[in-house]
């Protein structure tokens, strides 16, 4: 996996990010909001100290008569630069020290007159302060350097102008950056920890849940998930995870053990054959030696056989193809066919056969629902006592069609009973020999009726017999 | 040497017979494990060919069962393979195993180390005087040269060999070399024990008068 492919990386990089972003803003504006601050109250300080200067230049006294040439200039300010002491001397009582050079604020003034003359300058102001552009009425602001200057015309034409150092407060407002820069840079890194630790946290059980199924996957199909806090999202999924390890584990389990069984079952008559061949070509044999060895080997070889249909049809049948053929058909013919072409084996086994047949319309397939029949008629003539009865019946009950076949044997024990439609579950332990028992019957009988929707239940008492029944959805009317 | 082999299946029961018997041994046989148990019980066999599965008394009951009051070699055959089923084979006091399908010529080799072992002979040759037995190749030899014995003059030869020193008595040796199923006189053990005499020299096997032969 690419590093910056991963859900980690990825959310880990949107979170700097918005963080980043959250966090320029408020810097950025904390700096703004700050400098606008130190700005404004300046500003209003200037405002302050500027206001006794420009009262220096209205006319306080009475002002030129208005026939007067030219109303500004009047004999009141004279046209020249008055010297400083004068200006300074005609400022309102207290306020002198307003622009005191020695105040340390390092407040100033200049007035210049409308000849853009400098009129009058506090001692404090620095040398070479321009006039600034002229502007209406209202008073304006300026930064020069670290100089900030408030200024004003007035009506009469002359520019007062008041200003101060904003070196300090400019130093203070960096410092004051900084530290905001500073702490968004620990926030961030917080953040950045605290995001990481959370999404390790969260992913945490992701890279549990892929180790483990990684070693299922390698074949150690005992592993499971295991997780701390099964509470949240991850560990519900967790759980899903392990039911379906435990589920896939049984089915291997069973899948694998079927595949020894059948391997086992193979063994005998491959014993059979190896042996019998060997012990053979030992030596010169007579013909009825061989033709007795050579009949050995062929039931040997046809068991194999029986075996081997027996395992590809439960393989078709596993595999589900045997849906493919679905026909109308009636139960009851199907079982009376069955039953006839097994009388002759019954009687050979002094078991009477009975049928009990009443029409049964189904849909299916024929072929493997006369199976069905010939392996549990098959199977009741076999588990039955000399002189006993088979009884078939089939028909329709409700929505359902079934056939039943009952035996007077043995019986099937209890322990035995949930597993007889097992594969090669033998209840008597014998092996399957030349009886022609394969140990699959009922499985293929049961994969059969489950192909066609239908159930197959069995009830049994020991020593009175047991009762087969496979039911199957009935054919509706018009089918 | 006398054998049973205790197997359901016909055909394979027949076969394993008809081998073992080819290479001279003595072979009762039994078809189911209450057979096979009481035959285990009431007989001194060399060995035990016994199949784990087997109806009504398996081979692991039937094997339990026997130990309690016998200690012939037995060995196991089945078409488990996993280990477990041979621990549990060797743990229930098997003395050895072989997985179906086998070759006749494991078997009998297994078979022959088996009775060996249990007379307490690890190697394949027994060294008697100038009499060499070898019982890997069922070759006897006499100052280097091999001797020409039937497969029950050998068997005489090799069980009073591993019984060296001992007397076997004429029963014993009757039971180890003659199956269930052969009714020749007893006389027979007396022209078997004259014949290897004749070949392996008339001080090989003492007798001992009343009670049986010995190897000295």
């Amino acid at each position: 996996m690419k590093p910056f492919r991963s859900i980690r990386w990825r959310l880990q990089f949107w979170h700097a990010m918005l963080l980043a972003a959250v966090l320029a803003g408020l810097v950025v504006t904390g700096h703004r909001l700050r400098r606008t601050e130190i700005f404004h109250e300046t500003d209003q300080q200037l405002g302050q100290r500027l206001d006794p200067v420009a009262a220096l230049f209205r006319p306080a006294r009475p002002p030129p008569p208005p026939g007067g040439p030219g109303g500004r200039g009047g004999p009141g300010l004279p046209p020249n630069p008055s010297p400083l002491p004068r200006g300074l001397a005609a400022l309102p009582p207290g306020t002198e020290n307003l622009f005191a050079a020695t105040s340390g604020d390092g407040f100033y003034f200049v007035a210049w007159n409308r000849n853009a003359v400098e009129l009058a300058r506090s001692a404090s102001a620095p040398a070479g302060v321009p006039l600034p552009d002229d502007t209406e009425d209202a008073p304006a602001a300026r930064m020069r350097g670290t100089l900030r200057e408030v200024y004003r015309f007035l009506p009469s034409g002359e520019c007062v102008l008041a200003g101060c150092d904003l070196r300090e407060q400019l130093a203070g407002l960096a410092r004051f950056g900084w530290l905001l820069g500073g702490t968004g840079l620990v926030i961030f890194a917080c953040g950045l920890a605290g995001g990481w630790w959370i999404t390790d946290r969260a992913l945490q059980p992701l890279a549990e849940i892929s180790s483990t199924a990684g070693r299922i996957a390698r074949g150690d199909l005992s592993q499971r998930i295991q997780l701390a806090e099964t509470d949240d999202e991850l560990g519900e999924m967790a759980g899903v995870l392990n039911e379906t390890f435990d589920r896939l584990e049984a089915n291997f389990a069973r899948q694998a053990r079927f595949t020894a069984d059948a391997s086992h079952e193979l063994r005998t008559p491959l014993t059979i054959l190896l042996t019998q061949t060997q012990a053979m070509l030992a030596r010169e044999r007579s013909p009825e030696e061989y033709r007795a060895s050579l009949a050995a080997c062929e039931r040997a070889a046809r068991r194999m056989r029986r075996l081997v249909e027996s395992l590809l049809a439960l393989a078709r049948l596993d595999s589900g193809d045997a849906a493919a053929r679905r026909e109308p058909c009636d139960l009851a013919a199907i079982a009376d066919e069955t039953v006839e072409l097994l009388r002759p084996l019954a009687e050979e086994a002094k078991i009477t056969l009975r049928a009990d047949l009443a029409p049964a319309a189904c849909f299916g397939d024929p072929d493997r629902l006369a199976q069905v029949v010939t392996n549990l008629v098959g199977n009741a003539i076999q588990h039955n006592r000399p002189g006993g009865e088979v009884t078939v019946k089939a028909g329709r009950r409700d929505q359902q069609v079934f056939v039943t076949v009952a035996d007077t044997g043995p019986g099937i024990a209890g322990v035995d009973l949930p597993h007889i439609f097992e594969r090669f579950y033998r209840a008597d332990k014998v092996r399957a020999g030349a009886s022609g028992r394969t140990g699959l019957g009922l499985a293929i009988t049961q994969a059969i009726v489950e192909s066609h929707d239908g159930t197959l239940e069995v009830s049994s008492e020991v020593g009175r017999g047991s009762v087969f029944t496979a039911t199957f959805p009935a054919a509706r009317p018009g089918e | 040497m006398r054998l049973l082999v205790i197997e359901d299946e016909d055909d394979l029961r027949a076969s394993l017979a008809l081998a073992l018997r080819d290479s001279g041994y003595a072979v009762d046989l039994a078809a189911d494990g209450g057979e096979g148990l009481y035959k285990a019980g009431n007989s001194d066999y060399d060995a035990i060919v016994l199949d784990v599965m087997l109806p009504r008394l398996d081979g692991w009951e039937l094997l339990r069962q026997l130990r309690l009051t016998r200690q012939t070699p037995v060995l196991l055959l089945t078409a488990r393979d996993a280990p477990k089923d041979r621990v549990r084979g060797l743990d229930t006091g098997a003395d050895d195993y072989l997985v179906k399908p086998f070759n006749l010529d494991e078997l009998r080799a297994r078979l022959r180390a088996l009775i060996r072992r249990t007379a307490g002979r690890a190697g394949n040759v027994i060294v008697i005087g100038t009499v060499a037995l070898d019982t890997a190749a069922r070759m006897v030899r006499r100052d280097g040269r091999p001797v020409a014995l039937t497969a029950r003059e050998y068997f005489l030869v090799e069980y009073l060999a591993l019984h060296q020193g001992q007397v076997v008595t004429r029963t014993a040796l009757y039971e180890h070399l003659f199956d269930e199923d052969d009714n020749t006189f007893s006389n027979l053990l007396d022209v078997h024990v004259s014949n290897v005499r004749k070949k392996l020299g008339a001080e090989f096997i003492v007798t001992d008068r009343g009670h049986g032969y010995r190897i000295p």
